[in-house]
């Protein structure tokens, strides 16, 4: 028998009992179709993670902070301890740039600001980066507009999560971020009308006159604080970003360095941070850096270790993610396994089923010259083409329930006023291997059946009515 | 093909019971003869021809076919035996109802490992030989009975055995059909040369067709004829 014979006699005999047959790849259909669309969330979701990681170069940043106040790095300011290592001061930032594997390094240099535009004003951060940051994600890969020409250029690059906070968004984005109309809260307005339209930051500086005409006239000045505002012009427009963004850039405008230390700024992140300023010089709270590649980070960071810091690299939350996507990856696949399982015992019962009705037939094929062996195949390419047709509708299935998934999702995402995300992610291995696992469990379901009907009694087949 | 029986013994175990069906029979089958086998319900005609054409092993004794000893065949061997040396007819017809008179004879063929596209000239040329060259594409269930039996034939023939056993072949038909399949079975043997191992009730046919006629009583052969043949 070859095994087009045996495909042909498979086939005629699940037609011969097309319910049955039909009822039992269902079981499988369901089983796989379950699997699929949980691993296809599974791995979706991982995918977004480490593309996200990927896309804003999070495998290759790193963070320098002083000794005992790593948590600053974090945004939470815990001041300083008593065992604090050095502060990092422009020497430092020197010493890390000659680190090997590092291309990038700069201070972080931030703080809160008020920016207007129009009639409309949003509170949000100043960030401050050097030019050489130009050839470095994400401002390698700028939307829309220009990178800072010079250091001290009186430029902006704003987010267009700030965009949104004042009240726009941008139009030719809108099919891509909003998949159709944005709310009804953004006004969409094209890319050429935001670029070159001029913006005032405005810092808040403490009014020294103010203070000592208070003291002065015995009253306790009631606002002592002034405002300092500087004009810069919107040169590019930075994508939303999903939340991956390095630490450094999630302000809402970034700005070039000189132009940021020309601004008078108090450094209020935190009342920590102003307490640590009134106790003497703090240098910068951290460096960022960028290493070459990937590769380049352990090294890099035990040979900064080594001077006396501390670093955190995002990359090691994504350990901790791919840990967590471990275990979540292991439950989804155990309760589609399950599926699976219940649906190979109703082929088992079902082959079974057949073969007592077919004892004639199988006693018949032996009388006729039919081996051992060409029995049980037949009976097994029976039992994978249950698995490789419930496999392929299976996949059809899990594909369906993925995209039915995403609509809801994106439903929830877009009341909640997010952009869309595709949650699920359905690679090429997924499906060929969840037709390959199908097939093999269908194939172990028809093992037992198939060595029974192998094993058939000829003389006693032939008698049997 | 000659076949020699030595001091066959069969017993079947039914429950804790043991039942014996042949009690030592012994016999020689020359290439090319006819021998049929007659007897009572229950005498252990149809035992022997099982065991003969291997579907069945024995308790004791030896079948020796064309030289080789069925009693120390795996069931592998066997079923090569029944693949290839031995065309087997039942009395039910055993045709598998789902399948076409044409394709339950390419099935023995696929087994045989005839290739694909010989399979079905080679049935056909089959199905016209044993005069159903019209009924290639009909069910069984839309064959009368001798041409139902007529295509058990065929597809007994399809991988060119040496013997053909036929166990009771003409047992569901009437008289006028039933002499047709006995002249169709002696024709086979006369012009083929093959051995023809006949179980059956019809005495008279037997004597009629046969180069030879056990009769078997209690699972012993009580009586050895040697008939005039060609009479009928």
């Amino acid at each position: 028998m070859t095994f087009g014979d045996l495909f042909y006699l498979a086939v005629e005999n699940l037609w011969r009992t097309k319910l049955r047959s039909a009822l039992t790849t269902l079981g499988v259909v369901i089983g796989v179709g379950m699997l699929v669309s949980m691993i296809s969330f599974a791995t979706g979701v991982q995918r977004n993670v480490t593309e996200g990681f990927k896309e804003n170069d999070l495998f290759t940043s790193l963070e320098v902070v002083q000794k005992g106040r790593e948590a600053t790095a974090l945004g939470a300011a815990v001041g300083a301890r008593e065992d604090a290592g050095p502060v990092i001061d422009d020497s430092v930032l020197e010493r890390v740039l000659t680190v090997p594997g590092i291309v990038l390094a700069y201070p972080e240099v931030r703080f809160p600001a008020t920016v207007r535009m129009g009639d409309r004003e949003a509170r949000t951060s100043i960030q401050a980066v050097p030019l050489a940051v130009g050839q470095h994600r994400p401002f390698d890969t700028l939307a829309h507009g220009r990178f800072f020409n010079d250091e001290s250029e009186a430029a902006a690059i704003v987010g267009e999560r700030l965009l949104s906070e004042l009240g726009l968004c941008v139009k030719e984005d809108v099919p891509r971020t909003w998949q159709g109309t944005p709310p009804a809260s953004l006004r969409a307005v094209p890319v050429d009308s935001i670029l070159g339209r001029s913006i005032e930051v405005a810092v808040p500086v403490i009014d020294a006159q103010r203070v000592v005409s208070g003291m002065m006239s015995g009253r306790i000045p009631d606002a002592p604080f002034g405002e300092h505002v500087t004009r810069l012009t919107i040169v590019a427009i930075r994508e939303g970003g999903q939340g991956f963004e390095p630490d450094a850039i999630a302000g809402g405008v970034v700005v070039p360095m000189g132009t940021a230390l020309r601004m008078p700024r108090l450094d209020l992140t935190s009342v920590w941070a102003a307490l640590d300023a009134a106790r003497g010089p703090t240098g910068y709270p951290a460096l960022h850096a960028r290493v070459r590649n990937a590769d380049d980070l352990e090294p890099a960071r035990s040979a900064i270790e080594a001077m006396g810091f501390s670093v955190v690299a995002l990359a090691d939350q994504l350990k901790e993610f791919r840990r967590s996507f471990l275990i979540i990856d292991a439950l989804l696949g155990a309760i589609g396994v399950v599926a699976i399982v219940i649906a190979a015992l109703g082929i088992v019962n079902t082959m079974v089923t057949s073969i007592l009705e077919r004892t004639r037939e199988i006693g018949v094929m032996k009388a006729v010259g039919g081996g051992e062996g060409d029995i049980m195949r037949i009976f097994f390419v029976e039992a994978g083409a249950i698995g490789v047709i419930g496999g392929a509708f299976g996949v059809a299935l899990g594909w369906a329930v993925t995209r039915v998934g995403n609509v809801v999702v994106n439903h929830y995402l877009r009341r909640e006023g997010l952009p869309p995300a595709d949650l699920f992610d359905m690679p090429v291995w997924l499906v060929l291997g969840a037709v390959a696992f199908s097939l093999v469990v269908t194939l172990v379901a028809g093992l037992y059946p198939a060595l029974r009907a192998a094993r058939v009694d000829p003389v006693a087949a032939l008698r049997h009515e | 093909m000659t076949v020699s029986v030595v001091d066959l013994r069969k017993t079947y175990a039914r429950g804790a019971v043991p039942v014996p069906v042949l009690h030592g029979v012994t016999f020689d089958v020359a290439d090319g003869e006819f021998l049929s086998i007659v007897g009572r319900s229950g005498s252990g005609k149809s035992t022997l021809l099982n065991l003969v054409g291997g579907l069945d092993t024995p308790t004791g004794g030896r079948i020796v076919v064309g030289g080789r000893d069925l009693s120390r065949m795996t069931r592998a061997g066997l079923a090569l035996h029944r693949r290839h040396t031995v065309g087997i007819v039942f009395q039910s017809w055993n045709l598998l109802a789902s399948r076409t008179a044409i394709e339950n004879v390419t099935l023995a063929l696929a087994f045989g490992g005839v290739r694909r596209r010989d399979r079905v000239p080679r049935a056909a040329g089959l199905l016209e030989s044993v005069g159903l060259g019209h009924r290639l594409t009909h069910r069984p269930s839309e064959l009368s009975g001798g041409e139902s039996q007529r295509v058990a034939i065929a597809r007994a023939l399809a991988n060119d055995p040496s013997m053909l056993l036929a166990d009771e072949p003409t047992g569901n038909l009437d008289s006028g059909t039933a002499a047709e399949i006995v002249a169709l079975l002696r024709s086979l043997n006369e012009e083929r040369g093959l051995s023809v191992i006949m179980v059956t009730h019809d005495e008279p046919a037997a004597r009629d067709t046969s180069n030879r006629v056990l009769r078997l009583h209690d699972g012993r052969i009580v009586e050895e004829l040697r008939p005039e043949r060609g009479s009928g």
